[in-house]
């Protein structure tokens, strides 16, 4: 996905033979030959990552390793019955015409098979054939992308601010005490924070939407006074207003472009900062009939819904999952779910394409039409659902265990969870989380996709009853949400491997937002 | 001695060295060469100069991370200052690209340029057909590399806007992209987009996912065809579905009307196994039978969909399923 700028991504290719493809009735071949893929490369548990000089011929893996698998087998054949056929099998149908989408879409599948039937050699599983979470490894992983990185970062120069919140909301969802980052962190965003408001990705580097977002968030998880005293709002509100357009929308930053990040990263800034929303005198989108940094943004953010119901990063593009999470939940801070959902978007055709980003057997979400599935849409694509569940459901409570059959359930979460837990983690000892088993983790996918880990083991209530804080001020909608853990379809995990809870609008620990925005309200004005 | 410290034409220039902060958390070890280049960037934005020794120092940045906004803003900023040659400047910028196939700035620093150069060549035909052209060819070399690269894509919406291309070149040169891949979501989506959005046949500020009276009947009888003629070719792919489906609602019409031709690709006798060569046939379907009020066929369909042909959407088809009998109880109380 292409939210925003990274390094280079680290690709390698994965040197699985093809295989013939296995047909619709029978699984067990299809684990038969997953199987051999795997135990091509059981050295390190994970798929053969070499250059394709290296592959080996099947005789050779055969050879290797037949003692290994015989010993194995009667083990895996009893795992591989608890994994539903639709995870070991592919598709239903599938055409005859080749094309590189297609292509590519038939290696990622063979790619992610043997993750999915539970027969990696020497890996440890559940009762249902998935994985456990690594937390520890993880959280090792995010610790350490705090430390120095090395020169080749440079890439992420401008980006930087983005690592300290991937780092933040990752290790609160796996509950690991981040108070030790305070300091330093208050250290760190000080000197990237510019006098005419706003944060750029480093010192001297003009102020940008999304390390603001990225650092407010940041201080937001870390809390208390002296970390939300850095902030100066009164100059980033005068910034906002110039960023925002006579359109409706935000540009990223002053000359930048506009798209529906700068929409969505806005909006977070205003409602936790509790800014005010009347325009700058000098904004660009200033009129003597009252315009305010909000006026036109909701209908902005509809205009970049597409013909196939998704979203796109600005009006007349394709439809992309990141752009989908971006719309809605900033949709969601200007009002009530049920209210601005429907009222701006058309949200059958929105879950029809939502629903279809989720594919089998990978189990987890695609970006786009005909793209491939990516852990990080886990977030993007599967945070859509607690939103779009809250739209159609209006305010609701928490249910006491059994009448949460009652709520609305869109999409797989056992597919997701498997897609997670047996694809995306890296099991080795670096740890961390990922695109698909091709590619290296990082700390982007090692947030987002914890975050659609959280997501889909837990059950929102968009419950204005039980509002927590004053909401007398503007945008208040999104401090009425509240969470119990689901139970039902897609519980194949073992409650230790159960991660934290993450706000469905701003993706941080449950609570975080809502402090935050009380200190601001009863800071007051500036 | 940096390259920039030894550099006479640099003496006048004190520059600023980066401010991290105290035990900064993920600081990045910058080579030396990066550091120092930065350190006099700094000095030339705080002293707000625009020279040409600015130029040649974004360049320097640029190549060692082209992902800068900063170095690309103020480059633009001190271009159009300058009143520097921007053909010049987007020659040099397509070598950037193509080296740097994720990158987000340069494509907006590219639709600076554009903006910029347009209204010196706006009353010349040949210049802005020449600029089309070239501009054209560029993409064509991108998506060689990647056909579906959003930014590209999003430029090239840009670019329709700006020149007024809404035209018969532009939908062949998508058609070509979609013989090589008739799956290339993002060509389907330009081609939606030329089409509908086209100033001539289409109601201003019309919605995506709206009726638009204006456009001609022939117009969305000829993008019907196309969305067939490519499912024909392979029934799965979910793009023409999506297409037909978008043209159907800008043009007003019932999905029913295509009833027939979705129904080639599902057959469901009434005794016997069905046969199924597209699950958006049977999605489709699915729609056109509630829209006529035939309900049972409609929940048959979104049982198959859940059951067999698309598992994995489940919850969503069972929703479905909700969604038509409640219009069934609502038409039938009407």
């Amino acid at each position: 996905m292409t939210f925003l700028v990274r390094g280079q991504k680290h690709r390698r290719k994965v040197v699985f033979e093809r295989r013939a493809m296995a047909g619709s009735d029978a699984s067990s071949s299809a684990s038969k030959s997953v199987e051999d893929a795997v135990s091509g490369s059981s050295q390190n548990r994970q798929p053969h990552l070499a250059e394709p000089s290296s592959r080996l011929g099947d005789e050779v893996v055969d050879s290797v390793f037949r003692s290994q698998r015989v010993a194995t087998m009667s083990a895996t054949a009893a795992r591989a019955s608890m994994v539903p056929d639709l995870f070991t099998s592919p598709p239903h149908i599938r055409d005859l015409l080749n094309t590189q989408s297609s292509q590519i879409q038939e290696e990622t599948i063979q790619e992610c098979l043997p993750f999915l039937s539970g027969i990696e050699p020497g890996a440890s599983y559940n009762d249902y054939g998935v994985p456990h979470l690594e937390r520890k490894h993880h959280i090792q992983f995010l610790h350490k992308s705090l430390k120095k990185l090395p020169a080749p970062y440079v890439a992420a120069d401008a980006s930087r601010p983005w690592m300290f919140y991937w780092a933040l909301a990752g290790l609160s969802a796996l509950g690991e005490d981040i108070s030790q980052y305070r300091e330093p962190l208050i250290s760190t965003v000080r000197p990237i924070q510019n006098v005419t408001g706003g944060f750029g990705g480093g010192n001297g580097q003009m102020s940008h939407l999304a390390p603001t977002y990225g650092i407010v968030l940041a201080l937001a998880i870390i809390g208390g006074k002296e970390a939300l005293d850095v902030i100066d709002r009164r100059a980033m509100w005068k910034w906002l207003g110039a960023l925002k357009q006579p359109d409706g929308g935000f540009q990223v930053s002053v000359g930048g472009e506009e798209d529906i990040r700068g929409a969505y990263c806005a909006a977070v800034i205003i409602t936790l900062l509790d800014l005010p929303l009347e325009l700058p005198r000098d904004s660009p989108a200033w009129t003597n009939e009252g315009a305010t940094l909000l006026t036109g943004l909701a209908e902005w953010i509809g205009r970049c819904q597409t013909f196939e119901g998704g979203f796109s990063g600005l009006p007349d593009a394709e439809a992309h999952g990141a752009y989908a999470f971006c719309g809605l939940a900033c949709l969601c801070i200007l009002g009530d779910p049920h209210v601005m959902i429907p009222k701006y978007i058309d949200v059958p055709r929105l879950i029809s394409w939502l629903s279809a980003r989720q594919y089998a057997p990978e189990g987890g979400f695609s970006g786009r039409t005909n793209k491939l599935v990516d852990g990080c849409y886990s977030h993007w694509v599967g945070g859509c659902w607690p939103l779009l569940e809250a739209c159609l459901e209006g305010p609701s409570r928490p249910s006491v265990g059994e009448s949460q059959s009652q709520a609305i359930n869109l999409y797989s979460r056992e597919g997701l969870i498997r897609y997670i837990l047996c694809c995306c983690q890296d099991r080795t000892k670096r740890g961390g989380l990922r695109d698909k088993p091709s590619h290296s983790s990082d700390s982007y996918h090692t947030c987002y996709v914890l975050a659609g880990l959280s997501s889909a083991q837990h059950k929102w209530h968009f419950n204005p009853t039980e509002t927590r804080i004053e909401t007398s001020g503007n945008l208040a909608s999104s401090y009425q949400w509240t969470c119990e853990p689901f139970v039902g379809d897609g519980h194949i995990y073992d409650e230790e491997d159960r991660v934290g809870t993450l706000h469905p609008v701003f993706v941080i620990p449950e609570g975080a937002a809502e402090k935050t925005r009380a200190y601001f309200v009863s800071k007051g004005g500036f | 001695m940096g390259r920039y410290e030894g550099d006479p034409e640099w003496d006048d220039v004190a520059p600023i060295p980066q401010d991290d902060g105290e035990g900064a958390l993920a600081q990045i070890a910058y080579t030396d060469e990066y550091a120092e280049a930065m350190s006099y960037l700094r000095a030339m934005m705080a002293a707000k100069e625009h020279s040409q020794r600015v130029l040649d120092l974004s360049e320097h940045i640029i190549s060692m991370n082209a992902a800068h906004y900063t170095v690309w803003l103020y480059r633009a900023a001190t271009l159009f200052a300058l009143n520097a040659d921007i053909e010049q400047e987007l020659n040099w910028v397509k070598d950037i690209a193509l080296e740097n196939q994720k990158n987000y700035q340069i494509w907006h620093h590219r639709q600076l340029l554009i903006d910029h150069l347009y209204p010196t060549i706006s009353s010349e035909p040949r210049a802005l057909q020449q600029l089309a052209e070239s501009e054209i060819s560029f993409m064509t070399e991108m998506f060689n590399e990647d056909s579906k690269n959003y930014h590209v894509w999003s430029y090239r919406q840009y670019l329709v806007r700006k020149l007024n291309l809404f035209n018969e070149a532009e939908l062949k040169s998508i058609e070509t992209l979609l013989r090589s891949d008739v799956r290339n979501n993002s060509a389907w989506s330009h081609r939606f987009y030329v089409v509908f959005s086209d100033p001539k046949n289409t109601t201003p500020g019309s919605r995506a996912t709206e009726h638009d009276p204006k456009i001609p009947d022939e117009i969305i009888d000829r993008e019907i065809e196309f969305s067939k003629a490519a499912t024909f070719e392979a029934p799965q792919n979910q793009s023409p579905w999506n297409y037909l489906r978008g043209v159907l609602r800008k043009g007003g019409r019932k999905l029913s009307s295509q009833e027939c031709f979705a129904s080639e690709f599902v057959k469901i006798p009434e005794d016997g196994e069905e046969c199924i060569r597209s699950s958006h046939a049977l999605d489709f379907l699915a729609d056109v039978w509630a829209e006529e009020g035939k309900i049972e066929k409609a929940d048959e369909a979104l049982l198959l969909l859940g059951d067999k042909y698309d598992r994995i959407r489940k919850n969503y088809w069972e929703w479905r399923r909700g969604m038509v009998k409640e219009e069934g109880v609502r038409k039938g109380l009407e």
